[in-house]
């Protein structure tokens, strides 16, 4: 078990949050330590906007770190329900990368 | 044209093509039920608690594959239909549900009937939305639709506030033709390289069996099935939730594995070389010790949600998408090498299982033993009635000893035709359920497998079967007592049977069906059996209640061995182990 790092684009829309923050508790994840912004420099997040042919607002999305101590399949687990949460656009771990619930092998954000 | 919110709402659903919606009025939900009221496209049921409203939608949408619709009102309305909401979101079931909720300024400030429906229900929905202004109803109602009926399905909640709905603002009504959400894209094609590897694994299996699930159901893939199973001749074992989606009677069939599956479904599992998971989720009550699972098996696991995959069993090929697409691409592939399927190679397989089958297969002639030196046993009540409606009927069922002797005894030819809560398991859910597939089929026969516990849960139908003219034919297997937990107590309490029993409480159930219209009959003798059975399903323009007297002792096998035992440690009888 080593602590590791999430990484999310979510929409910044009411309750998207606690849906996040829900599901570790409903799937007995742990949370050591949140953090959430909305988004305002998006030249990291253009490769997004390219896949996805749209083009971001201000206050349109947020990103949210968490951090959390878990094995690896818990990890892969993790992230995988994350990304089936309707309101997130990508989320990445150390080694994978789900953009618009599609798995590619890379951190990309 | 301009119309207002509540005609918004309802025209919205009218687009999708709703024919029912199953519901019950108050106070949030005023300005809503004024505009059903001014429509003729689409019919409200009334039901006698949302918790039937919402299983009634349920059954609706697990026979006809359309999205089960709801509307109750805020506060009591909302909490009363979460059961069912759960009821479909474990069992992966398109619904939308919209419930009232108090006017937009009074939220926050516990107003009368206020309940955070999407706090509540957040944890058991696959998304829900609140309306935020009238402007955006239609979208939502859209995107609400299209989240429901793709990918993995799952129930949606839409919650409106009352003012959302006011009949006095109008606006424009334009219903989107599409539904583009830039964040959701559930998979749908299959990808080659693990096609082409799953194809590998299937030319060199010895000793393969498909294991499918409800997935293979929502993903209407029981025909890609057959086709597979026809070029290359695997033993097929369904969950629960598959049943039908290979035939019953087929020659390849397992029966259902699992907790009470059959032995030659556990034992082919257990010796498995190769399991191929078909829209299936490994869930506790199939695996047994997820250690101690198939130790010999590789897994090709098919499923369109990512987090079911090596969730509880790790995934040698995955293959993601549409069940049904990967199927379809499979069988491609496959008969593209037609001359490598080699059939022969697995006859000391099926032979293997066919020894496994004589051993301790359930024993499917019960039924023809009418002696009255005995009590009726359930299994045979079951039996009569696969015989009786000749294995066609629509049959749904609530939860415990009743819902797995249907599960082993009735013999599913054809998919959506069991209708049952499998991942929450709850109890309630037969007669409601039955509402939804009977409006859905009105001249299909619809039957209740139910419990005289479990019938009790949401009796107060009986009256909306009453109020809909809905022939219904429940036959409830009464043992006088919680069977399944009283099953557990004998197994692993030493017999101590607390709080089973309702002692001399039990209503006069033909008296009951009577006092709602109904027809009423009791059997308490196997000689009465056949013919009361019969007499039930001749009857074709009234809801019979039949409430059939069982062996009270009677315990469902096989059964696993828990914890710690592995597919092959089963329960055969009493004191009777594998």
């Amino acid at each position: 078990m080593i602590q590791r790092k999430l990484t999310l684009v979510m929409e910044n829309k009411p309750g998207a949050l606690a849906r996040v923050v829900g599901l570790f508790h409903q799937r007995g994840y742990n949370i050591d330590s949140l953090h959430v912004d909305p988004i305002e420099d998006f030249e990291p997040f253009r490769f997004i906007e390219d896949e996805l042919g749209i083009k971001f607002q201000v206050g349109e999305v947020s990103r949210l770190t968490i951090q959390t101590t878990v094995g690896d399949k818990l990890m892969r687990q993790i992230l995988r329900q994350i990304n089936k949460l309707i309101e997130v656009i990508a989320v990445s771990d150390d080694e994978n990368t789900y953009l618009k619930g599609i798995l590619r092998n890379e951190n990309l954000l | 044209m301009k119309i207002a919110g509540n005609d918004i709402l309802i025209q919205s659903l009218i687009n999708e093509g709703v024919e029912y919606i199953f519901g019950y009025p108050g106070g949030a939900a005023l300005h809503i039920y004024d505009s059903i009221f001014n429509q003729k496209e689409m019919q409200h049921i009334l039901v006698r608690h949302e918790q039937g409203a919402t299983h009634a939608a349920d059954g609706y949408a697990r026979a006809t594959g359309k999205p089960g619709v709801v509307l109750v009102t805020s506060g009591p309305g909302a909490t009363n239909a979460i059961t069912g909401i759960a009821t479909a979101f474990m069992d992966s079931i398109p619904m939308v549900v919209i419930s009232g909720q108090v006017q937009s300024h009074l939220i926050g400030t516990d107003a009368f009937q206020e309940t955070d429906m999407i706090g509540v229900s957040r944890p058991i929905v696959k998304h829900s939305f609140t309306v935020d202004k009238q402007e955006n109803i239609a979208q939502i109602v859209k995107e609400a639709f299209h989240i429901a009926t793709s990918g993995r399905q799952g129930p949606v909640v839409i919650d409106v506030p009352k003012d959302i709905t006011n009949p006095d603002e109008l606006f424009d009504f334009n219903y989107p033709e599409k539904a583009n959400i830039r964040s959701y894209n559930p998979p749908i094609k299959p990808e080659n390289h693990q096609v082409s590897r799953a194809v590998d694994a299937i030319l060199t299996a010895e000793r393969p069996v498909i294991y499918a699930g409800g997935g293979t159901i929502s993903s209407n893939a029981s025909n890609e099935l057959r086709e597979l199973n026809e070029l290359i001749d695997f033993p097929v074992t369904n969950t629960l939730m598959g049943l039908g989606v290979y035939p019953g009677t087929g020659k390849r069939f397992l029966g259902m594995l699992g907790m009470h599956g059959t032995y030659q479904a556990n034992m082919a599992m257990h010796n498995a070389d190769l399991i191929i998971a078909v829209g299936a989720r490994f869930d506790d009550r199939i695996t047994n010790t997820p250690e101690k699972f198939a130790p010999k098996a590789k897994v090709i696991h098919f499923d369109v949600d990512h987090s079911s995959v090596s969730k509880i069993i790790e995934a040698d090929i995955a293959v993601f998408g549409q069940v049904k697409d990967s199927l379809q691409a499979i069988n491609n592939h496959l008969r593209s090498r037609k001359d490598e399927i080699n059939k022969e190679k697995l006859s000391p397989w099926h032979q293997q299982i066919s020894e496994w089958r004589e051993k301790h297969g359930l024993d499917h002639q019960l039924y023809k033993n009418n002696s009255d030196e005995h009590p009726i046993l359930p299994q045979a009540a079951v039996q009569h009635i696969y015989q009786e409606s000749e294995g066609k009927a629509f049959v749904t069922s609530d939860v415990g000893q009743h819902q797995m002797f249907a599960a082993q005894y009735y013999h599913f030819d054809e998919p959506r035709k069991w209708i049952n809560s499998g991942g929450l398991g709850t109890m309630g859910f037969g007669l409601p359920s039955a509402m939804g597939v009977k409006l859905a089929y009105p001249e299909e026969e619809v039957i209740c497998i139910t419990g005289e516990g479990s019938i009790q849960m949401c009796i107060q139908e009986l009256s909306t079967c009453s109020q809909y003219k809905l022939p219904i034919k429940i036959f409830s297997i009464n043992n006088l007592a919680l069977g399944m937990v009283k099953q557990w107590q004998d197994m692993n309490y030493e017999g101590r049977h607390s709080s089973i029993s309702y002692e001399d409480s039990l209503p006069d159930f033909v008296g009951l069906a009577e006092s709602y219209g109904h027809v009423g009959i009791k059997i308490t003798k196997n000689s009465e059996l056949r013919e009361g059975i019969a007499k039930a399903l001749a009857i074709k323009d009234k809801l019979v209640f039949v409430d059939i007297y069982v062996d009270p002792n009677e315990h469902v096998y096989p059964m696993l061995v828990a914890p710690n035992g592995s597919l092959k440690d089963m329960w055969l009888g009493k004191g009777e182990k594998t």
